[in-house]
């Protein structure tokens, strides 16, 4: 079972919040549960699978594509916020609750669906269980985070370890390459005092040739 | 202390009337085991070097050695030298590794035949020989890389693949503030290019200054601008490119042309 809470606020009470609660079980298309509340009321609803398809089907639109646009509407939160509108219509009673979310268009808007919700009769217990959901929420992330946190601090000294020891093969290369042509050059240049003294005694030996 | 020599069996001739003077052994064998060695090939051998001595054999070094090197008078080979001649059952001519110290007159001979690092002028070398004359070559300058490119370039080795950025001079973007290496910023890829460019024989400089040839720019573009300002003061000017450069280079082994690379 998988569950999102959301703020959101109904377009005919802007000022209002309320709190949306979805759960389902892998996809939204095989129907979701629906817990609504303004921290004093709350209500409930299922959508079935059925439902889903039907709604699909008097809208004309692919299942797939609509299923996609409940997921934007319901489960994305603030990043979709301002795209879809949600309607909270309430009786005098506050028995019955009409809830319905509509996707925002240039011109207008069109109705993803609508359900009619039912009063909860302890309301404290609802939002009890979303704090709960929450919290538990928190705690997940707080260890994940930490899990990473450990995780990075790892890595990166794991990488400035590595970056040490390919520092020093770099030195050790240049250093080699650095004395060894050393070498090479200071026996190169035995070599060439040598052909240049071959040379001297070579000339020295012509002009004495030509000299007798 | 003469060993009394009287009654080896003599095995070969190898020494015939050649006196030595064992003056101390190797770690394998003893100074009397030398002794014996030499007498079965027929050398004689006395405890102290004279006129007629052809040379003073020495395993390890010690005070005795030092003074009969100090009076320049004898050879001294090493007991190295003994061993091959008897492995080779003949006597295997003297060369620069073999000797400890030299007299005169057979110095004057090397110098015709070996330099002074006791590479031979006339024979050709191989790897082994040429590692043993550069183990005994006491300067140990280390070569300017400037002069590494030089020499690469004579000699046409630069088409190495460890030379892909020889005679570059290279300044790396990674100090937050241009020209002050106190700012470097740690823990970035642009560290690892650095060393890659040293690895590959570059010249990576702290400073951006004049005779630069490239700047190195990662991620972070924010000083391109202050460094093309530079730039229009150089006289000489430095191509600015991006990291991928260095690493297009290096997987391709050759030098990428820097056009693609600009910034």
């Amino acid at each position: 079972m998988e569950k999102t809470l959301n703020r959101i606020h109904p377009v005919s009470d802007p000022e209002a919040t309320y709190f949306l609660q979805v759960s389902w079980e892998k996809d939204l298309g095989a129907g979701f549960g629906i817990i609504l509340t303004d921290g004093q009321c709350a209500w409930t609803g299922t959508v079935s699978e059925a439902d889903v398809s039907r709604e699909a089907a008097d809208m004309e639109m692919d299942r797939k594509k609509y299923v996609e646009e409940l997921k934007k509407a319901l489960i994305a939160g603030e990043e979709s916020a301002g795209k879809y509108n949600f309607a909270v219509s309430r009786d005098k009673e506050n028995m019955e609750c009409h809830f319905s979310y509509e996707k925002n268009l240039k011109d207008g808007s069109f109705r993803l669906g609508c359900l009619k919700l039912h009063k909860v009769s302890s309301p404290a217990d609802v939002v009890k269980e979303l704090i709960g959901y929450c919290l538990d929420c928190l705690g997940r992330l707080q260890a994940k985070n930490e899990h990473l946190q450990k995780e990075n601090e790892r890595l990166f000294s794991n990488w400035s370890d590595a970056k040490k020891r390919l520092e020093k093969c770099v030195e050790a290369k240049e250093e080699l390459e650095a004395d060894l042509y050393n070498r090479f050059v200071l026996v190169l240049n035995e070599k060439k005092a040598k052909i240049r003294n071959l040379q001297r005694l070579l000339n020295e030996a012509e002009e004495s040739a030509a000299d007798a | 202390k003469a060993p009394d020599l009287s009654s080896v069996n003599k095995v070969s001739s190898v020494f015939e009337d050649i006196e030595f003077c064992v003056m101390t052994g190797t770690g394998k064998y003893s100074k009397s085991e030398l002794e014996s060695r030499i007498a079965e090939c027929g050398g004689s051998v006395v405890q102290n070097p004279g006129l007629d001595t052809y040379c003073v054999i020495v395993g390890t070094e010690n005070v005795r050695v030092k003074n009969i090197i100090a009076s320049n008078k004898y050879d001294v080979v090493r007991a190295e030298w003994i061993l091959q001649c008897l492995q080779h059952k003949m006597l295997v001519p003297w060369q620069p590794a073999f000797m400890i110290h030299m007299s005169p007159d057979t110095k004057e001979n090397f110098a015709r035949e070996y330099d002074c690092y006791g590479d031979s002028y006339t024979a050709d070398t191989d790897v082994a020989q040429l590692k043993e004359v550069f183990s005994r070559m006491k300067d140990n300058k280390m070569m300017l890389l400037e002069k590494i490119a030089e020499l690469e370039e004579r000699y046409s080795w630069n088409s190495c693949q460890l030379s892909i950025f020889r005679g570059n001079s290279i300044y790396v973007d990674f100090y937050a503030v241009v020209n002050e290496p106190g700012t470097k910023i740690h823990g970035t890829t642009l560290s690892i290019r650095a060393l890659e460019l040293r690895f590959y024989g570059a010249k990576v400089v702290p400073y951006l200054e004049e005779g630069v040839s490239h700047v190195i720019i990662g991620e972070d573009h924010s000083r391109v601008e202050e460094m093309k300002a530079l730039r229009r003061t150089f006289g000489k000017k430095f191509k600015i490119v991006s990291e991928l450069w260095v690493i297009q280079s290096v997987e391709e082994g050759v030098p990428k042309n820097e056009n693609q690379y600009l910034i």
